[in-house]
């Protein structure tokens, strides 16, 4: 029996409820009187005369007479905030170079965070804000794979190291909620949550990964095609005509901005016991996830109008983002 | 007090007030009852009508078969917890004659009693409305005072500089009541919502809810209305609520002349006239409108009241 029913029932018992038997609960109607100080109020809590009664302390940060602390260390402004900075974790191409010698990492296939973090070698922690991986040059000149490479942040170095044996590399930025998802799928799929809709770059990431210098995932394809000739004239090696390698195909997938996993879409739901994927049925729940906004294959490192137009964008995403929340909880309708 | 004017206009067109079906009721007394008793002759006597207007002939009740219902749907039913039931009754006999049985939404008729907030309801329709006029003049309002009454050295006696020193009598008051002063707030919105339905549930728990397919009484005699009360065993006072502000003639006339007996539309339901009512009469067209306004004010998303708020522009 619920405290509500228990309630009512003892109510029937009980004498009409009326004007005259109403109370407040105990305690609620009069603040208990305030007690003042140990002194009974002569001191103030302010103690007994000098500096503290007479406001004559000395200045916050005086030591006596030695150098203050804040005068002995010297000033960092540049670790401002670095708590709350976007950290990439490196991993080297030798580093890589080895994992596929020891065919922990398969180069047929394209090799984003989920492929590196099943190698158990790199790890990601989004708690410590860090948002995946940086693949730094050391072991460029020995590097030899063909790979299609799916990173979060990386060098031009790199880049050229990469591009030259015939492989394809990207920067893509991935919000935590999917990085969390990418780097152990099973345990995500465990839980029964639906795919995430990757976020958009924040505006301070927005340049980097709009820029096809660095390969960018926003960029236009045509600039970043230019971008790797220019690049492979400045190495000073023979780009490979990649449209004759027998995995072309590979190299030229690309995921949509808002998709984590090749084969895989927003909201869809794996479930790994029964071996199904449900999908979403509703109609507005559809039409939610289908948003890929026009505007983010094209490149708006260019002009100051379409940055403006992405910034809406983001804000618009931001809205969706919270209707699809909204609609998650209401709605479980599934094949 | 009705103004002589507004009586004057109903003695001028009593004949007409009393053959139309709707009377208007004010706090005190309704406006008929005023202008009944100016007509009056001084034997007692109520002059003779031009008009032959009230029908004392009790109409046949004419109805489709019982039970008119056995269920109703409630809005936004809670998924777990089963509807309330109640007896849909009939003011139309004395004799306690069961129309239907219907629903009531669980939410609003069996909640948790919340005596608590049954008192500060009753408490904060008590006292917004009260101004405290108590003033008391200080020191530098009161007349006189202004010399010293005697010098300060010499004479053995204390030290005194004016007459109207908070230590003399007839003196100021030195921290005295400066009225008017109001005391006037506004108790929240879900605190008022929550007491109303707390003293519903109260009062549904308790047995003295009933509802009624409408106020429709076959005469306007008082002494029908009082049996009909006594004989279902509904205390010694009544609340009547309707849904609209227009209330039929003869209920009207028959509550108007028992004090304990009262109609109310639904828009004036509060917590203190529900609690000093021992039952509560509500029509099928009153509940439903009860029950749509609470729930929308439980499940409205503005917690934050403005408009009464005391730093509010």
């Amino acid at each position: 029996m619920s405290g509500v029913e228990r309630a009512l029932g003892l109510l029937r018992n009980l004498p009409r409820v009326s004007l005259s038997n109403l109370k407040p609960l105990p305690g609620s109607r009069y603040k208990r009187k305030q007690r003042i100080g140990q002194s009974g109020g002569r001191k103030c809590g302010r103690g007994n005369k000098g500096q503290g009664q007479r406001n004559t302390l000395p200045r916050i940060g005086f030591e006596g007479g030695s150098t203050p602390f804040y005068l002995l260390i010297p000033h960092e402004p540049y670790y401002r905030g670095i708590h709350a900075r976007r950290q990439y974790p490196p991993l080297s191409l030798l580093q890589l170079q080895r994992l596929i010698d020891l065919n922990m990492v398969d180069v047929n296939e394209p090799i984003d965070l989920t492929t590196l973090c099943n190698t158990k070698v790199f790890q990601v922690n989004t708690r410590k804000q860090q948002y995946g991986v940086n693949l730094t040059d050391e072991g460029a000149d020995i590097f030899e794979a063909r790979v299609h490479l799916e990173v979060q942040w990386t060098n031009e170095q790199t880049i050229a190291a990469v591009e030259k044996n015939g492989g394809m590399i990207l920067t893509r930025f991935y919000d935590p909620d999917c990085i969390n998802a990418m780097q152990d799928p099973a345990a995500f799929f465990k839980k029964g949550r639906p795919i995430p809709r990757c976020k958009l770059p924040p505006i301070d990431a927005l340049r980097y990964y709009s820029d096809a210098n660095n390969r960018g995932y926003l960029a236009d394809p045509e600039k970043i095609r230019e971008a790797r000739i220019i690049l492979a004239q400045k190495y000073g090696y023979a780009l490979p005509d990649i449209s004759e390698d027998p995995h072309f195909e590979m190299l030229m997938r690309r995921k949509d901005p808002r998709q984590i996993w090749f084969g895989l879409e927003p909201g869809w739901v794996v479930n790994v016991k029964d071996k199904v994927i449900l999908k979403p049925t509703d109609e507005m729940l559809k039409e939610v996830l289908q948003v890929i906004i026009a505007g983010t294959i094209t490149d708006f490192s260019s002009n100051s109008a379409s940055k403006v137009f992405i910034m809406l964008t983001v804000q618009k995403v931001e809205l969706f983002e919270e209707h699809l929340c909204r609609r998650w909880s209401h709605l479980c309708i599934f094949q | 007090m009705i103004p002589g004017s507004i009586i004057n206009v109903c003695v001028r067109h009593l004949p007409l007030l009393r053959s139309s079906c709707v009377v208007f009721r004010t706090a005190q007394c309704s406006i008929m009852t005023s202008a009944v008793r100016l007509q009056q002759t001084p034997d007692g006597m109520i002059p003779e009508m031009p008009i032959a207007a009230v029908d004392t002939e009790m109409p046949a009740v004419v109805r489709p078969p019982l039970p008119l219902m056995t269920s109703r749907t409630i809005a936004f039913p809670p998924p777990n917890t089963p509807p309330k039931q109640a007896w849909l009754e009939s003011l139309a006999t004395i004799d306690d004659e069961k129309l239907g049985l219907i629903d009531l939404h669980p939410d609003i008729f069996a909640t948790f009693p919340r005596i608590d907030l049954l008192f500060w309801n009753t408490f904060w329709q008590k006292i917004y409305k009260h101004i405290d006029y108590s003033f008391v003049f200080n020191r530098m309002e009161l007349r006189g005072g202004g010399h010293k009454p005697w010098a300060q050295k010499g004479t053995g006696r204390a030290r005194h500089g004016s007459i109207r020193s908070p230590l003399w009598i007839r003196g100021g008051k030195t921290f005295g009541p400066r009225g008017p002063k109001s005391y006037f707030y506004m108790l929240s919105k879900m605190d008022r919502a929550n007491g109303l339905r707390s003293a519903l549930s109260i009062k549904y728990a308790q047995d003295n809810l009933h509802i009624v397919d409408s106020l429709d009484l076959p005469t306007d005699e008082p002494d029908y209305l009082r049996e009909l009360v006594e004989s279902r065993g509904w205390g010694l006072s009544c609340l009547f609520v309707d849904d609209t502000d227009i209330v039929p003639r003869n209920i009207a006339l028959a509550t108007d002349r028992i004090k304990p007996y009262n109609v109310m539309p639904v828009y004036g339901l509060n917590v203190y006239s529900l609690l000093k009512h021992e039952t509560l009469v509500l029509t099928l067209p009153a509940l439903e409108k009860i029950e749509e306004k609470l729930l929308l004010q439980m499940h409205k998303a503005d917690h934050r009241e403005k408009k009464f708020s005391r730093f509010s522009t």
